[in-house]
């Protein structure tokens, strides 16, 4: 059947035919996008409750087209295999929170209280801080607001990949801070009381409609649920007026720090608060390092947060210190993917989510297993590629033509 | 036996009627219980414990000396291991007590290289002598130094790390001791004589413990097992040129080391010699005694000289203060003229205290007996101008011209508890355990061995030690990596893949024990090694790293770090891999006693 566009009277023509074959294939060459990949493993964890072992994985214009036995038979023929043999694949873990070294630029020192602001505007792709990203195993970054400000502004989501980094998402959650780096002696609030006076003030006045303008509407979005609130406090003291708020103003905070959460561990539960934690170190008190334990067998939500290179090994520890492995894998991958509301593209390697994955040569959460590869959006940015096996040149040229042909 | 004086015999038989009246006041033991004294009843529960025989059955038993076994056992009779093998080819007494295991895994207990556990942590910004033995000030200190043996470390080599940078100022001092010990505790005046060396180079002398439940013990002669020096600022900023300055100044401390040594030894000399010629004084004295009590006329023989000596006189300031008041000048001290010893410097040799003194007494009882024999006091004849006095001039007393010269006690060198230390490097009684991080500082390290000769040399934390493993491999040196965790330094340390590391060194032939440093991470020791595993260190040696391997650098390796018959009960049991996150400890036996037990 001819063809109706343009391209036909081309394709009629022999020349035509080879030239529009050899621009294809031109396109084709440096991107692997326009190839499927048959992603081969022993074990695929496609979430924290489905692993495949002997498993595979379709990835199409980066992103998970189909899982294991779903995918179509002649798919499975025209994609390029990648086996890793008798590795382990993984979600690629998501940092629910991180300045990424930009505190100056990620936060407004003259003013306290700037909700509106976003941080995507300050997004540099170039920044240094991205490349070692994939090494650490990280393939998602809430790129937040900085905590010295009280209401510092709107995350964005940020991928790393070869070519800089990207924006995935440009509105995400809010940031607020009650932590000590927000209370400021050169301009208000300087005190902890300070800073839930104006954010008292500033949410009533958004619920009644008496304040307007760009930072009001976020405030009422955080008030109809329809953006989520992140809040910075480590204490006793600040998780408690964090708390306070939400319970006032009737919110679901996610808590970010929260060192002494085991104290409010009651009102988490009783206010569906969820928690970001920060590093965790190996010198940290035991109480620290038990504390995803303690919340995990509370059943409050968390994440692991806190500085990238130390993702992997905050979660180690945890485990060491009493966590159980599927919480600790979770609490890297599917729970700040919940938590940044971004769990239908992230944190799972299910059908229509972006090709984000980690190959370990056993157990990620044993560090005698090595980290091989990471892989963003269907490319690979870190690490080995796994034996691969191209689909033959000549079935593709017969496909392409056979598809054009079709038109 | 001289007959004593009324009152004399009176005292004895008081006291031994006392003696039988408070025997005869002691309750009768009840006729179901015999009598036993309280050591008598430690030693009896001692050796029941010493004879138990306990079996360790488990899935897999990793002796590290050999080959994993599946289902094997460790059998244990007292303190030590009796056999290790394969269950059902291990004879099993009857009477052992027997703890299974079937998915379990039994290991050597742990060896950790380097802890701070039980330490002040005051030492850490403080100087220390080389001398200064941290043993000595040893305590349950803080909440986590219990989690050593929780852990499975059995044996552990304790020292302090310090965390101030090497700088000049005032001469270290030695430890702070909480009671005195004169033959452990240097002087200040010994600390002043090392002059304005750079401090918080030396850092005492590190021990070798055995961590226990709720406590610890020092391993036996182990209690000053290395010489800690720390050849580096650390991570703060430094100039290359100013850390070479800092580290000439380091190797500086062993400087004189051999005059030190050269002035031990003649010291060591003339105290034989001061021991025999007091012999032949002691010995001329009994038998002028003997010689009275015969009614002879004292011995006018000739009484052996000093050897060496004319006139004697003695170097000002040198002469012991019991000296001879009798005079300075001329011959030795006659019959008597001697006062009796205030201050007896420690003697080596042949002429004990104890001898001294019963041969002053004898003088004395002889004196006491018979005064109007002994002849008239004597004046000396006048000193030479230019003679040294002794102290205030002495009265005139009786003065034998035949009597031999009182020898003069050597004079000591000063105490010196730094260099005695040093000396023990150089000699290879003790290791040299120098800290060090860039490749710089442990070339220096290197160098300094070659150049003073150090027979044994463990780097520790050296993180930096790719560039310069095969100098150490080729010089023989260990090394003590800390801090083996992935982006566990901070800047710009950073740039040293510490986890890479060890397989690193393996591939060069070094030896290389994996250790904590601190006993806050205790836990974190297999966890250590298995992040080395993960970047390329084999099972096999990361297991050996965390105990055959620290206990041979130790030098302890024949007691422990393996599970092979003759060795210690040290035995650790797990209830997965060791390298697992997971991975809990069921059992730690040390010494055959059960140190930790899960509930």
């Amino acid at each position: 059947m001819k063809s109706s566009v343009n391209w036909g009277s081309w394709a009629d023509g022999r020349r035509g035919q080879m030239s529009l074959i050899v621009v294809l294939l031109l396109l084709c060459a440096g991107s692997l996008r326009c190839q499927d990949l048959l992603v081969q493993a022993k074990r695929i964890v496609v979430a924290a409750d489905t692993v495949l072992d002997d498993g595979m994985l379709l990835v199409r214009q980066g992103k998970i087209a189909y899982v294991g036995n779903e995918i179509p038979a002649d798919a499975r023929g025209r994609a390029m295999v990648v086996d890793y043999g008798n590795a382990v694949i993984v979600p690629g873990f998501v940092l629910a929170q991180s300045t990424l070294g930009q505190d100056a630029d990620l936060g407004e020192g003259a003013l306290a209280f700037t909700p509106d602001l976003r941080v995507a505007e300050a997004f540099d792709r170039w920044q240094e801080e991205l490349t070692p990203l994939p090494r650490h195993g990280v393939t998602s970054v809430a790129l937040s607001a900085s905590p010295r400000n009280v209401a510092g502004g709107i995350a964005a989501l940020v991928k790393p990949g070869k070519d800089g980094g990207t924006i995935a998402d440009h509105e995400l959650h809010l940031s607020l801070s009650l932590a000590q780096v927000a209370r400021n002696p050169e301009r208000q609030p300087t005190s902890l009381m300070g800073a839930m006076d104006l954010l008292r003030t500033t949410f009533a006045a958004a619920r009644t409609g008496t304040k307007t303008g760009p930072d009001a509407a976020v405030l009422a979005q955080v008030l109809r649920g329809s953006r989520r609130l992140f809040v910075h406090a480590d204490t006793y003291t600040e998780l408690s007026a964090a708390l306070d708020l939400a319970k006032e103003f009737a919110l679901e905070p996610v808590l970010v720090g929260a060192g002494e959460a085991e104290k409010v561990l009651p009102r988490l539960l009783q206010q569906k608060a969820s928690v970001v934690l920060g590093t965790l170190l190996p010198d940290a008190r035991l109480q620290q390092l038990r504390l995803p334990a303690t919340l995990a067998q509370a059943g409050v939500p968390f994440c692991f947060g806190g500085s990238p290179d130390q993702l992997r090994l905050s979660a180690v520890l945890a485990v060491v210190h009493g966590l159980d492995r599927k919480t600790a894998l979770q609490a890297l991958t599917r729970l700040p993917a919940l938590l940044l509301a971004q769990q239908a593209t992230i944190g799972s390697l299910r059908q229509a989510c972006a090709a984000d994955f980690l190959v370990f040569s056993g157990d990620p959460l044993d560090l005698s297993s090595a980290h091989v590869a990471t892989w963003v959006d269907g490319v690979r940015v870190h690490g080995e590629g796994g034996k691969a096996t191209a689909v033959p040149a000549a079935a593709a040229v017969s496909t392409t033509t056979n598809t054009l042909g079709g038109q | 036996m001289r007959h004593r004086s009324p009152s004399t015999f009176v005292s004895s038989c008081l006291l031994v009627l006392a003696a039988e009246f408070a025997v005869a006041q002691e309750p009768a033991p009840a006729p179901s219980e015999p009598a036993k004294p309280p050591e008598a009843a430690a030693a009896e529960a001692t050796q029941r414990a010493n004879e138990q025989v306990v079996v360790i059955e488990a899935g897999t038993v990793h002796p590290v000396a050999g080959p994993a076994i599946a289902n094997g056992v460790v059998v244990t009779r007292g303190e030590r291991i009796v056999a290790v093998g394969k269950k059902g080819e291990v004879e099993i007494p009857k009477d052992a007590v027997v703890h299974s295991f079937p998915t379990g895994h039994v290991y050597p207990g742990l060896v950790d290289a380097a802890t701070d556990a039980y330490t002040d942590p005051a030492l850490r910004q403080g100087n220390l002598d080389a001398g200064a033995a941290l043993a000595l000030d040893l305590h349950l200190r803080h909440s986590r130094d219990d989690e050593l043996v929780q852990a499975g470390i059995t044996t552990a080599y304790v020292a302090v790390r310090s965390q101030g940078a090497i700088g000049r100022g005032p001469a270290p001092l030695p430890v702070p001791l909480p009671f005195p010990l004169p033959e452990l505790q240097g002087t200040p005046q010994d600390a002043s004589a090392q002059g304005a060396a750079p401090s918080g180079i030396m850092r005492g002398q590190g021990a070798i413990v055995r961590p226990r439940h709720e406590g610890f013990e020092l391993w036996e002669k182990r209690e000053r097992a290395a010489v800690q020096v720390r050849m580096t600022n650390g991570p703060g900023p430094t100039h290359a040129l100013q850390r070479q300055q800092q580290l000439e100044a380091a190797s500086a401390s062993f400087e004189g080391l051999e005059e030190f040594r050269k002035a031990r030894t003649d010291h060591e000399e003339a105290l034989k010699k001061y021991d025999k010629e007091f012999a032949d004084y002691l010995a001329w004295h009994q038998k002028k005694k003997d010689a009275e009590k015969a009614g002879a006329k004292p011995a006018e023989a000739t009484a052996p000289a000093p050897s060496g000596t004319g006139p004697a006189t003695p170097p000002a300031g040198e002469r012991p203060r019991r000296g001879n008041r009798g005079g300075t000048g001329g011959g030795g001290g006659g019959g008597g003229g001697n006062e009796p010893p205030k201050e007896e410097p420690k003697m080596n040799g042949a002429a004990s205290d104890e001898q001294f003194e019963q041969a002053l007494a004898t003088l004395l009882e002889i004196l006491a007996q018979d005064p109007v024999k002994q002849d008239p006091p004597k004046q000396d004849p006048p000193k030479p101008a230019d003679a040294p006095t002794q102290g205030p001039p002495a009265p005139a007393t009786e003065k034998k011209d035949e009597a031999p010269k009182r020898p003069t006690y050597p004079k000591a060198p000063a105490r010196d508890p730094q260099r005695e230390a040093l000396l023990a490097v150089i000699d290879g009684e003790l290791p040299l355990r120098v800290e060090a991080h860039r490749p710089d500082e442990l070339r220096f390290a290197l160098r300094m061995q070659a150049q003073r000769s150090i027979p044994v040399l463990v780097l520790e934390q050296a993180y930096g030690a790719m560039s310069v493993a095969a100098d150490i491999a080729r010089q023989g040196a260990s090394v003590v990596l800390t801090d083996v965790l992935p982006n566990s330094l901070p800047k710009p340390y950073d740039t040293f893949d510490v986890t890479a590391l060890p397989a690193q060194l393996h591939a060069a032939g070094v030896q290389f024990a994996i250790a904590t440093g601190s006993a806050r991470r205790a836990r974190l020791l297999p966890l250590m090694a298995a992040a080395a595993i993960g970047r390329g260190l084999d099972a096999e040696a990361a297991l050996r790293a965390i105990t055959l391997t620290p206990a041979e650098i130790l030098g302890v390796a024949k007691d422990t770090g393996s599970l092979q018959s003759g060795k210690l009960a040290d035995v650790l049991v797990r209830d997965r891999d060791l390298f697992q996150s997971d991975s809990r400890t069921l059992l730690v036996i040390a010494k055959g006693r059960t140190e930790f037990e899960a509930k």
